[in-house]
């Protein structure tokens, strides 16, 4: 329990996925212009992510991974299909984000007309297969640790997006200098978001 | 004064509109309104009327900061006669004067860089971009070298300003629009980018050369505890400079008779500066109050958990220790970055003494936890505010029933 509490907390905060990482930065600045907006897409990640990790981590190691088709019989035993996980993660995505995509669509019209592109652009989010390959590359042990920590990484990106927004929104009115006006400011906030961020670093429960 | 309106009106014309020198106009704004109540008046149709500006407010903080600087520089006086001989106070040998100035002519330089190079990069910005020049960095020229360590280099401090007022401040349109403390982002850029200047045992006294007294602060000899395997005669070594008569003992830490940050060792002189604050409502009683309280709320279950001899320490005590009253006298209660709701300041408060103590303790590499804790606040502090503000507009939607 602790240990899947401390993969928790590390993924939100320690290795966060804007922060630390840069990961899925293209949406993360598109659609931080407003809050509500934000929490849309950011819950959309969570989502996304937390189904599809334990999926890809059940494919890794019953399907892909070197010695994983030991349970068809001794002649797989040596088998390594790790050549095709990437092909494989991709697909497990894009049908994840189809399936949340027709949710928001019948549940929250509004909100799909607000996300526009970018909510089938999940599809290739930087941070959903980097989940994936993280979790392939850190060798969870059991299916609920790597849950763990796609759920925190899924909570550590929504945090990161909401927080901008909010800022994003409190600066509108800010007298920018023109040229920073827009993208530039707002990786300047990340930036010093980031050193907010590195308050955890390091931090071992 | 006469003498100083003359020559004030006398270049006067050079300055405004149609002068030879009608760009450098907010510079010479500036100087007229530090030295003379200027005789502008409001134009437009509604305002509101205050005896109070912003050229007061930040009069008042400095004055508030005051204790806290004359405590700061005796002090690094007196840790400096410490180290050469620990049983000089018993002799009573130099005189409160003595240790006094020199931790003034200490001070004084990185006073004069902080100044110097802060205000020069925001009348840049100001004749440039043509606005007024500010008030704002009055307050963050003085807050950042009491939170610097004393035997931090000249250039640090120097780097760190310019960061902190370019990147954390001018980018975002100046005074009153940044998302970060400026002061703290400073000390947080040195502590990040020069980690070697701005921790460890050497730089918190002020040449301090000699081993025969740990220059190191409380924080940073009691995060040696939380690794694992530490033998218990270390344990027990440090526990005893924490007892009533050790060197950080409560009284010391509570009077400030131990190493740190210049200004932020002595609890009292914060205290003296907080009460300047709250009485003349400059600082927000609700931010102090839940922060100490937050703080006191961690420090509490710290001590009720006991994992090691860190946690083990006393609520109050690891209250009085390190910069955490200070900061969330001076660095939480900062307008600008703060939350604005009231209710959000009771949150934004909280969770900045309860980080502050949690991330001293969970975290060794970074024994100043307040200082992070407060930035990371920042950051979410708009976040709050949001949800603040939406709460009440849904509580009210209810009420009228459409």
């Amino acid at each position: 329990m602790e240990e899947l509490v401390n993969i928790f907390i590390k993924g939100v905060f320690i290795e966060n996925m804007i922060f630390a990482y840069f990961l899925g930065m293209c949406s993360y600045l598109a659609v931080s212009k407003t809050v509500e907006t934000g929490v849309g897409l950011g819950a959309a990640v969570i989502f996304v992510l937390g189904i599809t990790v334990p999926i890809n981590y059940l494919l890794e190691n019953y399907l892909l991974k070197e010695g994983a088709l030991s349970w068809l019989g001794a002649r797989f035993s040596t088998m390594d299909l790790s050549f095709l996980s990437l092909i494989m993660f991709i697909a497990v995505v894009a049908s994840m984000v189809q399936l949340v995509e027709m949710l928001v669509e019948k549940f929250s019209p509004q909100l799909y007309s607000s996300l526009g592109i970018f909510l089938p652009l999940i599809a290739v989010n930087c941070s959903i297969l980097g989940g994936a390959l993280f979790m392939q590359e850190r060798q969870y042990s059991t299916i609920v640790e790597a849950t763990s920590f796609a759920l925190g990484s899924g909570v550590g990106w929504f945090l990161a997006i909401v927080g901008i927004a909010a800022i994003r929104e409190k600066i509108r009115y800010s007298n920018v200098p023109r040229p920073l006006r827009g993208l530039g400011i707002t990786f300047i906030i990340t930036g010093l978001m980031g050193i907010g961020f590195m308050c955890f670093m390091g931090i071992n429960i | 004064m006469d003498f100083l309106r003359k020559t004030l009106n006398k270049i006067k014309p050079h300055f405004s509109e149609g002068g030879k020198l009608e760009k450098l106009h907010p510079a010479y704004d500036a100087f007229e309104t530090f030295l003379f109540v200027p005789d502008h008046t409001t134009s437009s149709k509604c305002h509101v009327r205050d005896s109070i500006d912003l050229k007061r407010t930040m009069g008042t903080i400095i004055l508030a900061l005051l204790p806290c600087l004359i405590f700061g520089c005796y002090n690094i006086g007196y840790q400096y006669y410490l180290q050469f001989d620990p049983g000089f106070i018993s002799g009573n040998f130099f005189s409160f004067f003595n240790l006094f100035l020199y931790g003034l002519i200490k001070v004084t330089p990185m006073i004069i860089v902080s100044y110097g190079v802060g205000l020069s990069i925001e009348f840049a910005f100001a004749v440039f971009r043509g606005h007024q020049v500010n008030e704002g960095y009055l307050v963050t020229g003085m807050l950042i070298p009491l939170i610097f360590p004393i035997d931090c280099p000249l250039w640090i401090v120097a780097l760190s300003v310019i960061f902190a007022v370019v990147i954390g401040k001018e980018v975002f349109g100046g005074t009153g629009m940044n998302i970060l403390n400026p002061a703290l982002l400073a000390r947080g850029f040195a502590f990040f980018a020069y980690p070697t200047k701005l921790s460890g045992d050497k730089v918190w006294v002020s040449d301090g050369y000699t081993d025969a007294i740990s220059g190191e602060t409380a924080l940073g000899e009691l995060a040696t505890l939380v690794k694992d395997n530490v033998p218990t005669e270390q344990v027990n070594n440090v526990l005893s400079n924490f007892s009533t008569e050790g060197s950080y003992s409560l009284m010391n830490s509570f009077l400030g008779f131990i190493p740190g940050s210049i200004g932020e060792t002595s609890v009292l002189a914060v205290l003296i500066g907080a009460s300047i604050l709250l009485m003349t409502g400059l600082g927000s009683w609700r931010i102090m109050f839940s922060a100490l309280l937050g703080g006191f709320f961690m420090a509490s279950i710290f001590k009720l958990w006991g994992a090691n001899p860190f946690m083990d320490l006393n609520p109050i005590h690891q209250l009085c220790i390190g910069g955490f009253m200070f900061a969330i006298v001076f660095m939480a209660t900062d307008p600008v970055s703060a939350a604005q709701t009231n209710t959000g300041k009771l949150i934004y408060g909280f969770l900045c003494g309860f980080l502050g103590i949690m991330i001293r303790v969970f975290n060794p590499a970074y024994p100043e936890g307040i200082m992070l804790a407060i930035l990371f606040m920042n950051v979410m502090a708009p976040l709050i505010d949001h949800y603040v503000v939406e709460s009440s507009i849904k509580r009210r939607m209810n009420r009228i029933n459409i």
